[in-house]
């Protein structure tokens, strides 16, 4: 009765509170809708990069045309074509107007057919004892396609374009080789009707990205941003938890309780559960906003994937965590200004090590090491695990134990603090 | 009269304090008797109240309430004690009444006698008609009587004023002295009074003791106190015993 009256006490305290409740409903709103709208636009530069690409086609031929359909077709690049000088060219990337500029030199696929048909009439030429064409010396000097990179340009997107162009102009190659053999053949069977030689390629790659249980959905800013803030959110909720604390401390309230028999325990309790529930009223506001109100944005929907009670422990523990927080920080700190600065400060830096403003995938090694240390960060691994991963508990054991041992240490150092003072 | 409080050679010093904050007191208070614990800032007084109500330990001697000690019995020792803080330990955000039945569960009451004892209390401290209200738009005097309220809830054998009835107008002053008069009178009710107005002390209280630097420097029944020191009232012994000099710190 004690406790329920207490959790009831605290609800009529936090929802006369409009400051608080603004802080604690409207803030995370505001910064999911914000960030995510921001990140989106950069998640979608960094998955979906349209590559800024100048050609230019001194070939006018076939190879030049093949070269620039199957850039379009790649999706990977904005192409831009012009007639400039090798110098021109350079000057262009280097000033930073295209990523890569491509030099295709006069009769370049002159030049590739007749090679072709050179090594071609070779190859024949030995299996019907053509002499003379097998004596002849082959041209093996190669016909150059010039690259030109933007010098900040990092080297593995360096590679994987410069491998793409490669592949386009092998299969060029490779298709001219071959109307070359259809060429001779054609002089060496003249009555003969040969069907078409299928180009198509015969061994093709399926991707898929790794995940468990056949879950396959792809990171986006609405998976990171809606998980991240609403944590970032919940470890807010130390600030006004410790003002709590304390305003009771400096207007005599806590004095008073403590001399009811067994009455502080009871009042702390009913505060922690009552901030537990405003944070996983929290989180669930939070949720539908990704899955109601982001889509509306042109965002995309918040899939929360199919496991509810995974997504309920990981918040439950996350909110634990952050009221054990908030009751270590308005144990330890002697006024509301010197609360808010630490609170607000100390789960900031938390914030941004534990990659919640920026997700720890893009951090570099050394930040991914530091952002273990970070709570937020466990909860967000948790609630990628279950969002991305279709994660059990098997798997989110190990971040929920981190979240309820420090839960545990913050209310275990509470105690010490408060001990130690009696006793100073 | 059966002894109430026995304080036995008390004493408490801080870690790091030049000094102790309270010096081996012993004096006991009678069951019904009012009680008014007098000095000047810094005597002691607050660290004595908060050992009395079992807040931190003694650094030595011994407080038996009812015979009873913190460190053994402390539920019981602190089911005999109501306190009256200094400060206004009411939320401003709650009316009086959310308030009261508040603390009146935290004292482990509930029920109809709950609501009758807040609302028999509030009818006779004449804040039946504000008991809706929020304290924040109370006045001063609405607020200490609340705060009074607060500590009689359970009816408490020992009732501890800090300062009951510091920045509030005549009237109000008047209704929470005759109050703890009545209670007094009506249910024996002892109670530790500190205060600063030395001429109320001296009209409410059966016994004073002042103490300076954490120290007993005398005690009795205010009349006898007076007599004694052949002075004409209580600020006149007082400013005997303690001087005129400033006890800033």
């Amino acid at each position: 009765m004690k406790l329920l009256y207490s959790i009831y006490k605290e609800y009529k305290v936090l929802t006369r509170d409009r400051a608080g409740l603004a802080i604690t409903f409207i803030m995370p709103t505001v910064l999911i809708l914000i960030i995510t709208l921001i990140q989106d636009t950069t998640f979608r530069s960094v998955n979906e990069a349209s590559v800024p690409l100048l050609i230019v086609d001194r070939d006018h031929d076939s190879l030049s045309n093949v070269l620039e359909i199957s850039l379009i077709k790649s999706k990977f690049f904005v192409i831009t074509k012009k007639q400039l000088s090798d110098e021109e060219t350079k000057k262009e990337i280097a000033t930073g107007h295209f990523f890569i500029g491509i030099i295709i030199p006069e009769n370049t696929s002159k030049k590739l057919r007749e090679k072709s048909s050179a090594r071609i009439s070779k190859l024949l030429g030995s299996f019907s004892g053509d002499t003379s064409a097998v004596a002849e010396p082959l041209d093996t000097s190669k016909l150059k396609v010039q690259l030109y990179f933007d010098p900040i340009t990092k080297k593995s997107f360096k590679t994987t374009i410069s491998n793409s162009i490669e592949r386009i102009i092998s299969q060029i190659e490779m298709q001219s080789m071959v109307s070359s053999l259809n060429e001779k053949m054609k002089e060496s069977f003249p009555l003969a009707t040969p069907s078409k030689l299928e180009l198509t390629p015969i061994v093709s790659l399926t991707e898929e990205y790794a995940s468990y249980n056949n879950s396959t959905i792809i990171p986006n800013s609405v998976q990171h941003n809606v998980p991240a803030w609403t944590l970032f959110a919940m470890f807010f909720i130390c600030i006004p938890l410790a003002g709590n604390i304390i305003r009771e401390r400096d207007d005599g309230s806590a004095f008073r309780l403590l001399t009811m028999p067994g009455s502080y325990m009871i009042v702390i309790l009913g505060k922690m559960l009552t901030y537990v529930i405003v944070s996983l009223i929290q989180f669930a506001l939070m949720l539908c906003v990704g899955v109601f109100i982001l889509p509306l944005l042109g965002l995309q929907e918040l899939n929360i994937g199919n496991n509810l009670p995974m997504l309920f422990l990981v918040a439950f523990s996350s909110g634990l965590a952050a009221t054990g927080f908030g009751l270590l920080v308005g144990t330890i700190a002697t006024s509301h200004d010197q609360a808010s600065l630490f609170g607000a400060v100390f789960v900031i830096i938390l914030a941004a090590i534990g990659g919640i403003w920026v997700p720890t995938f893009v951090m570099p090694e050394v930040m991914k090491k530091i952002a273990v240390i970070s709570p937020l960060n466990w909860g967000l691994e948790a609630f990628y695990g279950i969002f991305l991963r279709n994660f059990g508990f098997k798997e989110i054991f190990p971040e929920v134990a981190k979240l309820l041992l420090f839960f545990g240490a913050s209310l275990g150092g509470s105690y010490l603090y408060q001990k130690y003072k009696r006793l100073k | 009269m059966s002894i109430l409080v026995d304080i036995q050679h008390v004493s408490k010093k801080y870690k790091d304090a030049p000094r102790a904050a309270v010096n081996d007191l012993t004096f006991s208070i009678d069951k019904g008797n009012v009680f008014g614990l007098l000095g000047p800032n810094g005597a002691g007084k607050t660290t004595f109240i908060s050992m009395l109500c079992g807040l931190f330990p003694t650094s030595s001697g011994e407080i038996y309430i009812n015979g009873k000690t913190h460190k053994t019995h402390s539920k019981e020792c602190k089911q005999v004690i109501g306190v009256v803080p200094q400060e206004i330990a009411l939320y401003p955000k709650l009316t009086a009444w959310e308030n009261l039945m508040f603390l009146g569960h935290m004292y482990g009451l509930s029920g109809t006698s709950l609501k009758e004892n807040v609302k028999d209390n509030l009818r006779i401290l004449g804040l039946e008609e504000n008991m809706h209200q929020k304290i924040v738009s109370y006045s001063g005097g609405m607020k200490r009587r609340v705060n009074l309220i607060a500590g009689l809830l359970h009816n408490p054998q020992l009732l501890i004023l800090d300062e009951p009835t510091v920045g509030v107008d005549v009237q109000s002053k008047q209704a929470i002295i005759e109050h703890l008069k009545k209670l007094n009178r009506e249910n024996g009710m002892t109670i530790l009074y500190t205060s600063h107005h030395l001429e109320e002390a001296e009209d409410f209280c059966s016994h004073i003791a002042i103490i300076d630097d954490g120290k007993l420097i005398t005690q009795g029944a205010t009349k006898q106190l007076i007599a004694d020191n052949n002075c004409k009232s209580i600020e006149e012994v007082y400013l005997k015993i303690t001087g005129v000099k400033f006890r800033d710190k």
